[in-house]
């Protein structure tokens, strides 16, 4: 084990699961070709609804998905952590199951915004309007938000430290970030972070209705015509591991972990606050020891509410002075949709592959940039360009903010 | 109809900090006390009450947002719809 002051982190794999597709090969294919999973929702029943689409994952079959028994008694959150998690360990090479000695040096973090809640109505459903007796014996078991990552490290045999992290919108930044700060202070060597989520239906669809902050058209961030966010769900998941240890096994290092900064605004349920979210994007750049002009593409959260994004676009001319102007920024979210707890892992994704294919992600169905929009948000078409560093940014309800900074392989 | 005034004006004090005495028809909600959040509070009362669905997003300013009169005038306006 190196010194502590020296530990480096590094990604060698990655795992998606979203409404552009299942994988992160088939969810990147998509993003450059500017597909937009967020179609009429199909999963649950719309028909009383104000708000009636979606990102959704699409015909998702866990059976096809191959998933053992323990994943297929899970909550459908719990599936897509499981899918993603093993697309990670696959990508990594690491030989999985651990041994008990390895497993000790490994960590999983998984988080999720409201864990296994479509299980939750589902049984309430049951007892309050079918009048059922009793719920299913799972129940329990397949709603706490803590199952995505106690299946992972059963699956697994990651026996260090293993739990989830709420944070709504921010939870699987706050997650990786979380991993990569164990791993640099030399708790494990490696681990899954990130973050998973399934909470489309129609109870949840109701309260999110009931916040008025939901558009019925489609997700458009920093756009003149944006009108609310769209709920998606999935699952985005890094396998993160120290530079030594992936180095001696030989490993493909996708990339390094440079920074990660947190923050609470201490304010505001649902109204960002500025010193909040620049003051998070301060601190990973801190921690990475980079200057805002070395960052080649942000990651917005970039929700498509008017309030995120005039903040999120305030919050990066603060953070960035001069260079903001000069630094593309796009919101994915626009083609795949708000994954809430999961959006950043599967943002973190976009962030790694546009470093290793050089390619800036657009923000698509933009019409012309909004009232105080004027940064530069990549509308409509990506574009080939030369990407060594990258942030990730995601500011959750409750003012909980969390960003972090990619880099290229060290050496 | 006229108590549907009334009763949108106690909707709205109820979710004050600091409701004033009157509040006239013509006042812009954006000159009471409430914020996003309560608005959105303020309108589930207010569907809740009349038994409606108001389609209100708070990303737009819409005409029938804008005054204590034309939420009255809206919702007015549903109920009848509903018959």
């Amino acid at each position: 084990m190196s010194n502590q002051q020296t530990r480096r982190v590094v990604v060698t794999g990655t795992g998606v699961v979203s409404s552009l597709g299942i994988g992160t090969d088939k969810f990147w294919s998509a993003i450059k070709n500017h597909e937009c999973g967020i179609e009429d929702a199909k999963t649950y029943n719309t028909e009383d609804l104000q708000i009636k689409i979606a990102g959704e994952v699409k015909d998702f079959d866990p059976k096809e998905e191959g998933l053992t028994k323990q994943f297929l008694m899970a909550d459908r959150y719990s599936q897509f952590a499981g899918i993603a998690a093993r697309e990670a360990v696959k990508q990594s090479g690491m030989e999985m199951p651990l041994s008990p000695e390895d497993g000790m040096r490994a960590a999983a973090i998984i988080g999720s915004g409201v864990g296994g809640i479509n299980t939750l109505e589902d049984s309430y459903r049951g007892l309050f309007e079918l009048k059922k007796r009793a719920t299913h014996p799972l129940t329990l078991l397949k709603t706490i938000g803590s199952s995505g990552p106690a299946h992972i490290s059963i699956e697994y045999g990651i026996k260090g430290p293993c739990f989830g992290v709420v944070s709504a919108c921010s939870t699987a930044t706050h997650s990786i970030g979380l991993v990569y700060n164990m791993i640099k202070s030399g708790m494990v060597d490696f681990g899954l972070g990130g973050a998973a989520e399934a909470s489309l239906a129609w109870g949840t669809t109701r309260a999110w209705q009931g916040m008025r902050v939901l558009s019925p058209v489609g997700l458009y961030p920093f756009s003149k015509h944006r009108n609310g966010t769209v709920l998606a769900e999935g699952a985005g998941i890094l396998m993160l591991e120290e530079y030594e240890h992936a180095k001696e096994r030989g490993a493909n290092i996708l990339a390094e972990v440079k920074g990660f900064g947190m923050t609470a605004d201490a304010a505001d349920m649902v109204n960002p606050d500025i010193d909040g979210t620049a003051g998070a994007m301060d601190l990973a750049l801190k921690d990475a020891d980079l200057s805002p002009s070395d960052i080649d593409y942000i990651n917005a959260h970039g929700t498509a509410t008017v309030v995120n994004d005039i903040n999120e676009t305030r919050s990066i001319k603060r953070v960035f002075g001069n260079s903001a102007k000069d630094t593309p920024i796009s919101s994915t979210k626009s083609m795949h949709g708000h994954a809430l707890g999961a959006g950043g892992g599967i943002e973190a994704v976009a962030c790694l592959k546009a470093m290793e294919d050089n390619y800036l992600p657009a923000t698509v169905g933009f019409d012309e940039p909004g009232d105080e929009c004027d940064l530069d948000y990549i509308p409509n078409e990506g574009r080939s360009s030369e990407v060594n560093y990258t942030m990730s940014n995601s500011f959750a309800f409750g003012g909980l903010n969390a960003v972090l900074v990619f880099g290229p392989s060290p050496a | 109809m006229e108590d549907v005034a009334q009763k949108i004006i106690d909707i709205l004090k109820k979710n004050m900090k600091e409701p004033p005495e009157t509040i006239p028809m013509e006042t812009p909600l954006s000159e009471l006390d409430i914020e996003s959040l309560d608005l959105a509070v303020i309108v589930f009362d207010i569907e809740d009450t009349f038994g409606i669905e108001i389609p209100y997003n708070a990303n737009e300013e819409v005409e029938d947002f804008k005054t204590v009169g034309s939420v009255v005038d809206k919702v007015k306006e549903l109920v009848a719809a509903n018959g």
